[in-house]
């Protein structure tokens, strides 16, 4: 909003300078026509209580020449508005050395009192104008004053012409200054305009950057299926997903802006779930991903922490919380253990029959059989126990895979182990022909803290492998301390070896060293899997060294706890 | 008179060839298919000298019979239990209440072996 008076006064111009010039111009105007009034007010008060009365001719001509004045002013601001500030101003200049020239006597504009008036527009022409204007209105104003001068037969006033042109020049000095000045004013203000666009366009642009990816942050947020909510340290949700809604069955709207305590508080849990959800809250203790059954679905919860990164060190700001629906995989899950459990029943129970009723055939349970019968018999046994351990590798690896295999440590002597290793394989080392021995270091303490019947598998596959690629020749077992705190088991044989290539191999899940032994062989090649699988739930190691046609040696090395029996427990077991 | 020996079983095979087995050796045998059947025989003042117990059983679970009824009632304080299953971390929790535990598959000559050392000695 501008004044009214600021808008009278200014000129819309794109050029400042002229903007100025005309502005200027209008003031000076103004001024005039002020002072025009003000003797005009003077003269009214003059002819109303004063004594001293004027002649009516004199008042008449003076009031003419407010009248032209008044008008002069008019037409210049129409001028300086509207068509040129230049054109103006020369008019007004004029007008002005037109007002002097009237206003008194030729003596005193000549030699005396008024002659300053001359000065005036030379100033003023070198504002106006241009600073080189100040020159043309000394030239002027020196004209006039020998014109006037030579009308009443005077000599031209040389001082005074003089005196013209030391203020033009010093006037011209001042008004280039002052047109320097603003310029170097403006150039420094285009500058600084320069600058300021400029940043406030990288500002824009980056802004503009920030809402893209604002909004593509928002649009992977809202696509993704999983289920994410932001909150902060005091566990507030300040942002959450689409994905929530199915999932804790509340409206987006209603998770925002409102504590995680409050509202698990308001929900149906049972006390386990409300329990884990209040350790992720507590922090620190709880796994990095647990389950939570909420109402009839099953979720997979996350949270990570997030810092900051300040003077101070890391600051946590707060929490990202991912919800997973895991109601699918949790069923399946189920479904898997169960199927594993029904197998094992299943699957098992036949197979113990058959192996029962050949077992009462071999006998001769209900009367005398032939030697072929026997042997016939003996046959179904060993295939019968042959599938039965196959049917025990697949259930372990299938409780493996669904992390359900548990290894419980309790007190166990390693004689054991090598006694029952021998009472399970023996029969089967000698019907190939081969040796099976064993040794047990002295430095082995008696009795270790082992999960047995895990322990007993690992040497009945490692064993079992052995014979399989072994055709003659011996099967050796040392049970050994390699170093301080540990224990391991070595199964070395005497078979074909392993070639190099193949050694990364061995461990893994249905494979073995070259395929086409698979049939010759018979098995899986689930034993050593399941090995070294076991080995490393044990927080042990397994490393195997091999020569071609030279033999294989499998070596475990596990951790050794020598557990702390009392007197009566060392009795039981010696 | 022979002694008794109680087979609770559900698998009819199984429990024909432990029955072969325990007869082999010299027991009167004597067979309940589901858990049920097993309770009220168990309740009606049998007094078997040895039991052989499935723990996975229909209606009345092995477990429970063994907790509920025979470690409960002082008749089948001198019993011999073995309990059979196919659970090897089963058998093992249950290693401190029962004579013996065997492990599915179960041998028919394991079985007659181990019967026919628990078998009392015949009176001359």
């Amino acid at each position: 909003m501008k004044k009214p008076i600021n808008r009278i006064l200014d000129v819309p111009t794109s050029d400042p300078d002229d903007a100025r010039r005309r502005r200027l111009l209008n003031i000076l105007l103004l001024g005039l026509q002020v002072a025009a009034l003000l003797v005009l007010a003077g003269l009214a008060l003059d002819s109303l209580g004063s004594s001293r009365m004027s002649s009516d001719a004199e008042v008449r001509v003076l009031l003419q020449g407010i009248l032209v004045l008044t008008l002069g002013i008019v037409i210049i601001y129409l001028i300086n508005r509207t068509l040129s500030g230049r054109l103006a101003g020369l008019l007004f200049l004029f007008l002005l050395l037109a007002v002097f020239i009237l206003t008194d006597s030729v003596q005193e504009l000549v030699n005396g009192r008024s002659l300053f008036l001359f000065t005036l527009p030379i100033i003023i022409a070198s504002i106006l104008l241009s600073p080189g204007a100040s020159f043309a209105f000394a030239v002027i104003s020196s004209l006039i004053i020998s014109v006037l001068a030579w009308t009443v037969g005077l000599f031209p006033n040389i001082p005074a012409i003089t005196g013209f042109f030391l203020v033009a020049l010093a006037s011209w000095l001042s008004a280039r200054s002052l047109d320097q000045a603003l310029q170097e004013l403006r150039a420094v203000n285009a500058n600084l305009d320069r600058v300021v666009t400029e940043r406030t366009q990288q500002l824009a642009k980056a802004l503009e950057r920030e809402r893209i990816e604002a909004s593509r942050n928002q649009a992977i947020l809202n696509s993704i299926a999983d289920g994410v909510v932001v909150f902060d340290t005091d566990w507030n949700a300040i942002l959450a997903n689409p994905a929530l809604k199915s999932m804790l069955d509340l409206p987006v709207e209603q998770i925002v802006n409102r504590n995680f305590r409050e509202l698990i508080e308001h929900h149906p849990l049972a006390p386990r779930n409300r329990s884990l959800l209040y350790a992720m809250m507590e922090q620190d203790t709880q796994p990095p991903s647990f389950r939570v059954e909420w109402g009839n679905k099953t979720l997979s919860i996350s949270a990570a922490q997030v810092y900051e990164r300040t003077s101070q060190g890391h600051t946590n700001i707060g929490t990202v919380t991912v919800f997973r629906d895991f109601t699918r995989e949790a069923e399946v899950e189920k479904l898997k253990s169960a199927f594993v459990a029904m197998v094992s029943h299943e699957l098992r129970t036949p197979l113990n029959a058959i192996l029962g009723y050949a077992e009462m055939f071999r006998e001769a349970i209900y009367g005398p059989i032939n030697e072929q019968q026997v042997n016939m018999a003996q046959r179904i046994i060993k295939n019968t126990q042959r599938l039965l351990g196959l049917i025990n590798d697949l259930l372990d690896q299938a409780q493996m895979e669904a992390g359900k295999l548990t290894i419980q440590a309790a007190p166990v002597r390693p004689v054991d182990l090598l006694e029952n290793l021998r009472g399970v394989m023996d029969q089967i080392v000698q019907e190939k022909g081969l040796a099976l021995t064993g040794e047990i270091e002295p430095e082995l303490p008696e009795v270790i803290n082992g999960d047995a019947a895990r322990l007993q598998q690992i040497l009945v596959n490692l064993v079992n492998n052995a014979v399989k690629f072994t055709e003659q020749g011996t099967i050796h077992i040392r049970l050994f301390c390699p170093r301080a705190n540990r224990w391991g088991i070595e199964v070395s044989d005497t078979g074909r070896g392993i070639p190099e290539a193949e050694l990364p191999y061995i461990f893994d899940t249905f494979r073995q060293v070259d395929g086409a032994a698979t049939r010759v062989q018979g098995g899986f090649g689930l034993g050593l899997s399941i090995v070294k699988q076991l080995v490393h739930m044990m927080n042990g190691e397994i490393k195997v060294k091999s020569v071609l046609d030279q033999g294989s040696t499998f070596t475990v090395t596990l951790p050794l706890i020598v557990p702390a029996l009392d007197e009566e427990t060392w009795r039981e077991y010696e | 008179m022979s002694e008794l020996a109680l087979i609770i079983e559900d698998d009819e095979d199984l429990a024909n060839i432990f029955a072969t087995a325990l007869r082999g050796v010299g027991f009167e045998v004597e067979h309940v298919a589901d858990g049920r059947l097993a309770q009220s025989r168990l309740k009606s003042g049998l007094a078997p000298y040895l039991i052989l117990l499935d723990m996975h059983l229909p209606h009345i679970s092995g477990a429970d019979l063994l907790t509920n009824i025979i470690r409960k009632d002082p008749r089948f304080a001198d019993t011999i239990v073995i309990i059979t299953t196919a659970d090897a971390r089963l058998g093992e929790a249950y290693t401190e209440q029962v004579d013996f535990v065997m492990i599915k598959p179960i041998s028919f000559v394991q079985l007659r072996d181990l019967t026919s050392r628990l078998k009392p000695k015949e009176q001359p």
